[in-house]
């Protein structure tokens, strides 16, 4: 016998990449550390999730909406911080070390 | 012991008498003549018996008249007065002899013509008997007097019956001036010289003259009564596609009025003169037929209210009968009843209560446009609606245009308007009007008839609705398998309108989720071709689907994971988390003999993958395979397969792959209905999942704290997050927990059971 799959119609999820988010399967996931909004919502001030909200990664490894952090950084209170571990913000290149997120 | 005096005094009455009856003439001239003149006079006043012929003489009237001048002249007119009444008494056992005969003839044949021919007896005795008009005024009242109290006192009570049969009888005559069969010839002293433009206008006569007018008149006007009553329920029960207040009155001006021309105006000598007199009368007469109309119609409203619109002129008909007959209040009452007993109770579809509801308003509005009426009427509806558990999916169902239950409760027609939030009235507003005076204390105007916005004020809050919603457009969406959601784009647009962008705000995601979803396939597909088309979902965003977590075997596994990775490299922040068990697979098996297509949920494509490794499998293998699936939705999987004839169960628990397809009589198993299980949790199971964390906190006070009523678990409730049940709610799910036996109750105290 051979099954043979003509058409597939199937329901996915999206989640952002946040490099250790696999622990929470059927949590409500992580939520930003600035406004404590799941990842996959949306920051205060949007509307739509997803691309239009993204994400921003810190070489601190600490994760934030876009927009909470660049509103973060923006005020003088920040210096400029990861407002979680105080050390200078510094953006990560996503690109380059995105399989060494996922292994960790 | 006669004194003297005592002689002189009755010497000189004598003598005055004496005088008074001889006029001053010569020796007794005058006496004699005088005693000429009142045998006269009494012989020809005897009351005669009209059965003898003998007695009825011809009578020189001009000696009459001399007589009469006479006794008048002597002043012996009440005593010849006085005689005549006596002579009447003496000669009523006639009258009473003919009423008897009439009468029991009536009662023998039930026929009215007796009851006729006995009025115009009577009339032929009081006319044969009647003092001719010299003797004056006086004596012919007395006459009449003494003639009516003789005849309504030997009347018995079967006359009232027969006569109102009589007066009944008369409606039917119309204007034809054939005289019906019961109707006797008219008697000659009735006949005048113009021929009467009703056969019955005679009869009339006798009744005035008899006095049967005056006497029954309440009798007479309940005849009309009850024939515009019978001919309002005879017409118009059941008719409401038409207005039938205006044909009925042109009905009254046509056949009634003419009637009542001869009863109640008989005297008049012209048209204006008629209809003045018949203004009052006639007035009363109109007013019972908008009463009994309206009686009618409020026996009728509810079914009014099904068959609306094609009942709308029956309504209009109402309001104006309301207009001139107070019967507001009854027609509420009757209202309510009708629906508590027709409506509101558990046989009733919600969707079929939401249906009638929406027509009661409408047609309230119809009748009562500040709408006190329909306030009253709707309280109990809604208070019961509220009670319904699907009250709101119905409304959202019917607001998304439901497309199996065909008509909406919405009119396309009517223009889309935002919710309508509860109106201040605005004193200075110079059209401003006071509530109506039969308003309740609770009163509320809500202005223009927007039924939506009547419908969502049920609850008191809207995001229930919109929590509905979300649940019924994720169904949808989810259902969809052409990615063509014009219709559910559409309907949300609308809805944002009467709710408002903020609200449906979650709703626009999942619409974006659609679009999106079909971007990003057109992508992957452009890179490689695939078979798998996903919708790709933002979770917080839509609501909590099934849970369901197993591994798709095979090619399947491989198909997702290329998927995943086409996608993870077009968005390369994003990852696919697959949910398995949602979506539908079309896929061919292909078997030696023969292939079998099919559309199938994931758990049955899982399965039959499975069997291409081996041909027979047990149910716990299988579940073993593919990873957390429970029992029953495994059978009903396999049990789909079993349906096509592509697998069969061998032992129990045991299935084997039929490469070839068996005689289809072999397994005579009855096709079962598949229900397909709601890929989107609602609301109802939301709640419950959120109870059962609610539990562990319940579980754990009691524990600790030994027994407790039931407001203080619900104080203590409040602190935990998202806990919003009312304290109802909390007794209801105690009593469920109860009847688990988990809890115990006495005295109001809960406590665990000792397990």
């Amino acid at each position: 016998m051979k099954v043979h799959v003509k058409n597939w119609h199937g329901i996915a999820q999206w989640r952002w990449d946040t490099g250790h988010s696999d622990m929470d399967d059927d949590g409500e996931g992580d939520v930003c550390g600035i406004c404590r909004v799941p990842y996959e919502g949306c920051c205060p001030s949007c509307k739509m999730p997803g691309d239009d909200c993204p994400l921003i990664w810190g070489e601190c490894s600490h994760v934030f909406h876009m927009h909470c952090l660049l509103q973060w950084i923006a005020t003088s209170a920040s210096k400029q911080q990861c407002p979680m571990d105080r050390r200078p913000w510094v953006t990560a290149e996503r690109k380059a070390n995105r399989d060494d997120n996922a292994a960790r | 012991m006669a004194t003297d005096a005592l002689k002189r005094q009755i010497a000189g009455k004598w003598q005055n008498s004496f005088a008074r009856l001889n006029r001053d003439q010569e020796g007794i001239v005058g006496l004699l003549v005088f005693s000429e003149a009142w045998t006269l006079a009494t012989e020809f006043l005897h009351p005669r018996d009209l059965n003898d012929p003998a007695a009825n003489k011809d009578w020189d009237m001009s000696q009459v008249r001399v007589a009469v001048e006479t006794l008048s002249r002597s002043k012996m007119l009440p005593l010849l007065l006085e005689n005549f009444l006596e002579d009447m008494r003496k000669q009523q056992h006639l009258i009473t002899r003919d009423v008897q005969q009439y009468i029991s003839q009536y009662e023998e044949a039930e026929d009215i013509h007796h009851i006729a021919r006995l009025i115009y007896r009577l009339l032929e005795w009081y006319r044969a008997w009647v003092p001719i008009s010299e003797l004056g005024h006086t004596i012919l009242s007395a006459y009449t007097l003494t003639f009516q109290t003789h005849v309504y006192s030997i009347l018995p009570p079967s006359f009232s019956r027969g006569f109102k049969q009589l007066v009944n009888a008369t409606f039917e005559i119309g204007m034809s001036p054939i005289a019906p069969p019961w109707l006797p010839p008219t008697p000659p002293a009735l006949q005048s010289l113009v021929p009467a433009p009703r056969p019955d206008l005679p009869l009339w006569g006798a009744f005035e003259q008899l006095g049967l007018l005056d006497r029954n008149e309440s009798l007479i006007s309940s005849v009309c009564y009850e024939h515009i009553e019978a001919h309002i329920l005879g017409t118009c029960a059941r008719r409401w596609s038409e207005r039938m207040l205006q044909p009925m009155r042109e009905w009254m001006t046509n056949k009634i009025v003419p009637w009542m021309v001869m009863p109640y105006a008989r005297g008049a000598r012209s048209a204006e003169e008629a209809r003045s007199m018949l203004q009052g009368v006639g007035s009363r007469f109109d007013f019972h037929v908008c009463k009994t109309l309206s009686d009618l119609r409020t026996r009728e409203i509810f079914d009014i209210i099904i068959d609306f619109p094609d009942s709308q002129p029956a309504l209009e008909d109402l309001k104006e009968c309301l207009q001139r007959v107070d019967q507001r209040s009854q027609l509420v009452q009757t209202l309510r009843k009708a629906n508590r007993k027709r409506l509101l109770h558990p046989g009733a579809d919600t969707k079929d209560i939401l249906t009638q509801y929406v027509s009661i308003i409408r047609c309230l509005r119809l009748v009562d446009p500040p709408g006190v009426l329909l306030f009253k009427v709707a309280d109990p509806i809604r208070r019961y609606l509220r009670e319904r558990p699907d009250t709101i999916r119905c409304i959202v169902a019917s607001l998304v245009g439901d497309g199996e239950s065909g008509d909406s409760l919405v009119d396309e027609n009517e223009p889309i308007q935002p919710l309508q939030q509860i109106q201040v009235e605005d004193y200075t507003d110079p059209s401003w009007e006071p509530e109506p005076i039969d308003a309740g204390p609770d009163f509320r105007t809500n202005k223009p008839s927007d039924v939506i916005s009547t419908l969502v004020s049920i609850y008191d809050s809207k995001d229930l609705f919109v929590r509905e919603l979300q649940v019924l457009l994720a169904q949808r969406l989810l259902a969809i398998t052409d990615g063509n959601f014009d219709r559910e784009r559409r309907n949300i647009e609308i809805l944002k309108i009467r709710f408002g962008e903020a609200a449906l705000q979650v709703c626009e995601v999942m619409l974006r989720d659609m679009t999106e979803s079909k971007r990003i396939d057109q992508h992957v597909q452009s890179q490689k071709n695939m078979i798998l088309h996903p919708t790709i979902i933002s979770r917080h965003f839509w609501p909590p689907l099934q849970a369901g977590k197993f591994v798709m075997p095979g090619q399947f596994k491989q198909i997702q994971d290329d998927y995943a990775q086409e996608f993870h490299a077009f968005k390369q922040d994003k990852k696919l988390r697959w949910l398995p068990h949602l979506g539908t697979i079309h896929l061919e098996i292909e078997l030696q003999d023969r292939t079998v297509p099919a559309d199938v949920p994931p758990l049955e494509a899982a399965f039959i993958e499975l069997f291409s490794e081996k041909d027979t499998w047990t149910v716990d293998e299988l579940i073993a395979r593919v990873g957390s699936v429970d029992r029953p939705a495994a059978l009903k999987a396999l049990a789909t397969w079993v349906d096509m004839g592509v697998v069969k169960e061998g032992a129990p628990n045991q299935y084997i792959l039929l490469e070839v397809a068996e005689d289809a009589a072999t397994h005579p198993r009855p096709t079962r209905m598949v229900e397909e299980a709601p890929a989107v949790l609602t609301v109802e199971q939301q709640q419950a999942d959120q109870m059962k964390v609610f539990w562990k906190f319940i579980e754990g006070m009691l524990r600790n704290l030994g027994t407790l009523p039931l407001d203080r678990i619900q104080t203590m409730l409040k602190f935990a997050p998202n806990y919003d049940r009312t304290i109802e709610q909390l007794g209801a799910f105690m009593e469920a927990a109860r009847r688990e036996g988990m809890v115990t109750v006495s005295g109001g105290m809960w406590k665990l059971s000792r397990a």
